[in-house]
């Protein structure tokens, strides 16, 4: 099937006017539900995303617990209402995957140690899907982390590098990722400069790859810095004019 | 101080809310940094309440076995309280009173509560805070809890697990005080926090005197 979608035009503008280093904007927040203990709200460009966590608590059910760590809980779900055509209810393998992704790049800089036989839940709740929202569900979720209180490494960020028409560009869109070549989804610590999550779907050289890390890394240390103001400006009342 | 900022380069530095890398200190809690005897720690500004040894906490009695009494500390943490052997307790204590009691010990086999010390709260009105600004309620030595006492007349169990027994004569003393904690919750680290509880106070004691 011949493809219609030009996805870079003469200019070399993408879809929705951008360059290709250029993020979407951002905008965040820090403890905005108030009945868990740490919380964030992300928005890029048109995904929209709630995270919430709670704990460290007791875990449940028992046989899960660990006596030498505490056992992180995530849950990334997305709403029915989220993408274009009705998500049914309910955990898809998809979600059950993107769980455990989440998982594993949280439980990298989160000092499970501290709390043995406890849990840390996460949940990761999209309310509106306009690609990048693995991405998105991790920098809120380490946002709420920190919102919480629970020790950690560092502030995890994230964010997507693809292949559009030949050319490598940051932070795709949902129409990049479907019509696209290539999809890489990059979670990092860019303070303790580890890569937590990394994950390719399509064809990329080792060059491609290689810039687009580094491309990556880049707009990881923006996005952290976004998550930083967030944080203070949530405890810039209770700090009382003394910098977080 | 965000988790992974850096504090210090020296690595000897490190306390609590800090851990170090390569021989350097960093946050590793949202929280102010403050060096006390030449140790950085980083005062948390939220997060659940952990138990430790030596804390004052108040917590309420949620099931009674033939030698150990299970105590509810809020936040879903559950201490045991084990009295001596052969000995009558010293408090009738049945399901749903609210005690304070020290912590004995706290680790990988639960939480343990001193039986000596322990104390039965007869009357009050139980509110729960967030554990992190209870030693801005205390204030330095005891400050800001003093000035409640005087203000309000009312007494005061604080426990440091984030539960609260104001207990007054009156119920408008008990309402002052319930709103002058939750202004101190509200605005934990904000400077000139005991001048602005002075004058709530006084204006919640002026509306009494006029209405």
């Amino acid at each position: 099937m011949k493809r219609v979608v030009k996805l870079i035009d003469e200019n070399g503008r993408r879809v929705d006017g951008r360059r290709p280093d250029e993020l979407r904007p951002i905008r965040m927040e820090a403890g905005v539900l108030e009945k868990s203990d740490g919380s964030a709200y992300i928005e890029v460009g048109g995904t929209r995303i709630y995270a919430a966590v709670f704990g460290p608590r007791e875990v449940h059910p028992k046989h899960l617990e660990l006596p030498d760590r505490a056992v992180i809980n995530c849950r990334y779900h997305m709403a029915s209402f989220s993408v274009d055509e009705r998500k049914p209810l309910g955990m898809t393998r998809r979600e059950i995957e993107l769980s455990k992704v989440l998982r594993e790049a949280l439980e990298s800089v989160v000092f499970v140690e501290e709390f043995p036989r406890m849990m840390i839940d996460v949940f990761v709740e999209v309310i509106q899907a306009d690609g990048g929202t693995r991405t998105a569900g991790i920098t809120a979720a380490s946002l709420a982390l920190a919102d919480a209180g629970i020790p950690m490494a560092d502030l995890v960020a994230a964010t997507a590098v693809g292949k559009v028409d030949g050319i490598i560009v940051l932070d795709i869109n949902e129409i990049e990722d479907k019509y696209g070549q290539a999809d890489m989804p990059v979670a990092m610590a860019p303070r303790l400069g580890s890569i937590v999550l990394l994950q390719l779907n399509g064809m990329m050289t080792v060059e491609e790859i290689s810039a687009g890390l580094e491309m990556a890394e880049n707009a990881i240390k923006t996005i952290q810095q976004s998550q930083i103001d967030a944080l203070r400006k949530r405890y810039r009342v209770e700090a009382g004019g003394e910098e977080l | 101080m965000v988790p992974g900022q850096l504090l210090s380069d020296n690595g000897k530095r490190s306390g609590p809310g800090t851990y170090t890398l390569d021989g350097k200190v960093y946050a590793a809690q949202a929280g102010i940094p403050r060096v006390v005897d030449g140790v950085i720690r980083v005062i948390p500004v939220s997060g659940r309440y952990r138990p430790e040894r030596g804390d004052n906490v108040i917590g309420i009695v949620t099931d009674i076995k033939p030698n150990l009494i299970e105590v509810d500390l809020g936040g879903e943490i559950t201490a045991v309280l084990r009295l001596p052997e052969r000995e009558t307790p010293p408090l009738k204590l049945t399901l749903g009173d609210v005690i304070m009691a020290e912590v004995k010990s706290s680790g990988l086999r639960g939480v343990f509560l001193d039986p000596e010390g322990l104390q039965k709260i007869k009357s009050g009105i139980l509110i729960t805070i967030n554990a992190a600004k209870v030693p801005r309620l205390i204030g330095r030595k005891g400050s800001m809890i003093q000035l409640l006492k005087k203000e309000t007349g009312c007494d005061f169990w604080v426990g440091r697990n984030g539960l609260v027994v104001v207990s007054g004569r009156t119920a408008s003393s008990e309402f002052a005080a319930i709103s002058a904690i939750n202004l101190i919750e509200r605005e934990a680290h904000s400077q000139g926090l005991t001048e602005r509880v002075v004058q709530l106070l006084k204006s919640l004691k002026g509306d009494e005197e006029s209405g």
